[in-house]
């Protein structure tokens, strides 16, 4: 009796309105790491109960539910979190149980399906993390994983194919927030994966100046009408690679005969591309060169900055298949290349004219010498006279 | 021109002044201060010379004549020179790249002080071999080494104030080097303000560089004429005891300088054009390049302050360093030999050729420790 009352005491001494944890040490210390712990939501909004209560039956009295129906934790946190004004202090969205209705875990579920992820599976159940906490599941470097618990074992292998794919490795080696992890593409709470007609849409969320010429192209009706995942047709999807000018001469044979003019003007397209990036790349060296002599190449940095943006651009314009524009881009890329590597190649060679002016210099040095040399001999004769 | 002398002659003693100049060794005799410039100068140039006043013995005026070039080449330089870190760099940028014929002034004065060095180097190899440090120059012997430590200082002080990388890491090793000295490295550490380089230690650089060392290297090469003066040019042992009995005149050997002050204007312009000291990019005191090593002259010392097995301390490393300088210095009193020929000195020449073949194989060491690793 004076041992439980003890007990008591400490537990009440530790959180006096909370004496859950009395026999729940374990939760607590889960709990404890969680944002719902540091906002003060108690056990009992979530499980019922009377939380002040000192016997297990008065705790467990009344609306007392563990929450273990899997089928039930959907509306239960939707219960605060889609409620507009509890979470309008925390500046958090209130659309999360809707999207989840809307997404293809959420209408398995309805069907009955539990086996698919609930908010818990991904955000954990005591020690839910803000979702940008670095350490929660659901950040940036962590989602992939979260997802592929589930997602690994599909035919494809989505998680692999991500991990080696340039998304995946600007997340997971740079941390970059703007390459994408698997919601940015499928959606967090409303997840499913985008009919073969949206690619295009889901992908031009970043990649918006590729996709407005790509809606140009005659790709665009052509690939719809054959059911062709647009983007993804060339560049895959999960295993996305970063997109590289010799693609020209691989993906476009999928579906072109090696013959046919659609490959002829890739090839034109490449030669194109790789004749303007060569041209940069000499003139980028001449201009490096100059520098370390030191000359002035402010300018000439400048310019190459500019014909370096008109080459990055007709990569994005290759999807028109608007040669002539892929070409004038091309092209002004090139002859700037070629202008600044005339101008600055033309100030190096002007050094040589230092080598000239040394040897002008010598014929003088020479002449003063001689000259230097007869006063000389003539003083000498003074002095023996 | 002549009306214009007189003139002047009346107002000023213009024979007194140009006397005081010949005491920097641009000419090699006294005037006399009682008659007119014109006739004192022709007096002097007519007068007879030593037949020995030839080649080696014109290292000093060589080194006088250097000294001057490099003040007038300084200066020029100092138009343009903006002596803190965020600006060192790009004022030099804008010298070499921009100013006319800046590249060249910047690149000469460099090659300038290199020949300086050298050159005060080789004086005092003479100044050994042929015995010059005996009796009654002595004092010539220390003002000579005097000479050669104040120049590497204002040759070192002089790196660090183009900002590059280059530059200001030869300054952090050439710094390692000195700093380890015991007593000398923590004055001088205490002089330029701590270990670390930075805007506090540039200007200080900068200020002894322009004014501090080319006033003491002045004072010195003036001490060094004078007693020059004073005790005559010193005959090798095989010349002819004929102080007035030469050939030749003054004029004649002005006419010698003259000759070789061409030749050697010739070698630094040629060597300025042809092999450009390196300019590099700004200097990153956060990451050093692994060709880091101090300056030639400081090579030998870093590479025996690094050649001892561990159980020695740095400290007592530096200490021998330093015990050999001071016996260097005082050379002239610790070698007692009697005569000034080499066979009558055998054990100090020996010494001194043990000397030069360890400066030489430690330069080598030092100077292949930073192409190891």
């Amino acid at each position: 009796m004076i041992a439980a009352l003890a007990l008591l005491a400490i537990a009440a001494a530790a959180d006096p309105g909370n004496l859950c944890t009395l026999c729940h040490p374990d939760v607590r210390v889960a709990f404890e790491k969680s944002i719902h712990s540091s906002e003060r939501v108690p056990c009992t909004s979530c499980h019922g109960g009377d939380s002040t209560a000192s016997t297990v039956e008065g705790a467990h009295r009344g609306r007392f539910d563990p929450a273990t129906d899997r089928r039930a934790v959907p509306a239960l946190c939707g219960s605060c979190h889609s409620d507009v004004e509890r979470m309008r202090p925390y500046n958090l969205p209130t659309d999360q149980l809707a999207l989840y209705q809307t997404s293809s875990h959420g209408r398995a579920l309805a069907e009955g399906d539990t086996s698919v992820a609930v908010c818990v599976d991904c955000h954990g159940v005591h020690e839910i993390l803000a979702a940008d906490d670095p350490r929660s599941p659901v950040s940036l470097r962590n989602i992939a994983g979260t997802c592929g618990r589930c997602h690994a074992d599909d035919a494809t292998n989505p998680l692999e194919a991500y991990a080696g794919s340039v998304h995946g490795l600007a997340v997971a080696r740079e941390g970059n927030p703007s390459a994408p992890s698997c919601s940015r593409c499928h959606g967090t709470h409303g997840a499913a994966p985008p009919g073969v007609g949206d690619i295009e849409k889901v992908c031009g969320q970043c990649h918006a100046t590729t996709r407005a010429y790509f809606l140009e192209s005659p790709h665009k009706m052509a690939m719809d009408e054959a059911g062709l995942g647009e983007c993804i047709a060339c560049h895959d999807h999960h295993r996305v690679e970063r997109a590289s000018i010799d693609m020209l001469g691989t993906v476009c044979l999928q579906c072109h005969d090696d013959a046919s003019e659609q490959v002829e003007m890739a090839s034109q397209m490449m030669t194109l591309y790789t004749g303007a990036a060569e041209a940069l790349d000499a003139a980028r060296a001449l201009v490096e060169k100059a520098g370390e002599v030191p000359l002035y190449i402010d300018d000439y940095t400048a310019r190459l900055t500019e014909a370096h943006t008109f080459l990055l651009e007709s990569l994005p314009a290759m999807h028109s298949l608007d040669l002539s524009h892929v070409e004038s881009l091309t092209q002004r890329a090139r002859s700037i290349g070629h202008e600044v590597s005339s101008e600055v190649g033309g100030k190096l060679d002007g050094r040589k004219w230092r080598r000239v002016g040394l040897l002008l210099f010598w014929f003088y040095l020479i002449l003063t010498l001689a000259l230097l040399g007869r006063f000389r001999a003539r003083a000498a004769r003074d002095s023996r006279s | 021109m002549k009306p214009l002398i007189d003139w002047l002659e009346r107002r000023f003693n213009l024979t007194e002044m140009f006397s005081f100049l010949t005491n920097f060794g641009l000419f090699p005799t006294a005037v006399d201060t009682s008659r007119p410039l014109g006739e004192a100068l022709s007096d002097a140039l007519g007068r007879p010379l030593p037949s020995y006043a030839r080649w080696p013995r014109v290292l000093g005026i060589l080194s006088v004549v250097l000294f001057l070039f490099l003040a007038v080449t300084g200066v020029m330089l100092a138009f343009y020179y903006r002596p803190t870190p965020d600006s060192a760099y790009e004022s030099v940028t804008t010298i070499v790249r921009d100013v006319s014929f800046g590249w060249f002034v910047h690149q000469v004065h460099g090659w300038a002080a290199i020949a300086l060095v050298l050159i005060l180097l080789v004086r005092l190899w003479r100044f050994f071999f042929q015995g010059v440090y005996k009796t009654p120059r002595e004092a010539l012997w220390i003002v000579g080494v005097l000479l050669f430590l104040v120049a590497i200082h204002a040759d070192l002080t002089g790196r660090l104030l183009a900002w590059d990388n280059g530059g200001y890491w030869s300054t952090v090793r050439a710094l390692e080097v000195l700093y380890s000295a015991p007593v000398i490295g923590p004055s001088l550490e205490f002089v330029v303000g701590g270990s670390e380089i930075d805007g506090n230690v540039l200007i200080r650089f900068y200020f002894l560089h322009v004014v501090v060392l080319p006033g003491v290297l002045l004072a010195l090469l003036f001490l060094n004429f004078s007693g020059v003066r004073r005790v005559g040019l010193s005959p090798l042992p095989g010349d002819a005891a004929d102080a007035g009995g030469g050939a030749a005149k003054f004029r004649v050997h002005l006419y010698n300088l003259l000759i070789l002050l061409v030749v050697m204007f010739g070698v630094l312009i040629t060597l300025a054009v042809l092999a450009p000291a390196p300019f590099e990019h700004e200097a990153d005191p956060f990451s050093t390049p692994p060709e880091a090593r101090p300056p030639w002259y400081l090579l030998a010392s870093h590479g025996m302050l690094e050649a001892f097995p561990a159980i020695v301390p740095r400290w007592g490393r530096a200490l021998l360093l330093e015990a050999v300088l001071a016996a260097i210095l005082l050379l002239p009193f610790i070698d007692r030999s009697r005569g000034r020929k080499m066979p009558e000195r055998r054990g100090v020449i020996a010494i001194g050729l043990v000397v030069l073949v360890l400066w030489l194989y430690f330069t080598w060491y030092g100077y292949r420790l930073e192409v190891a690793s």
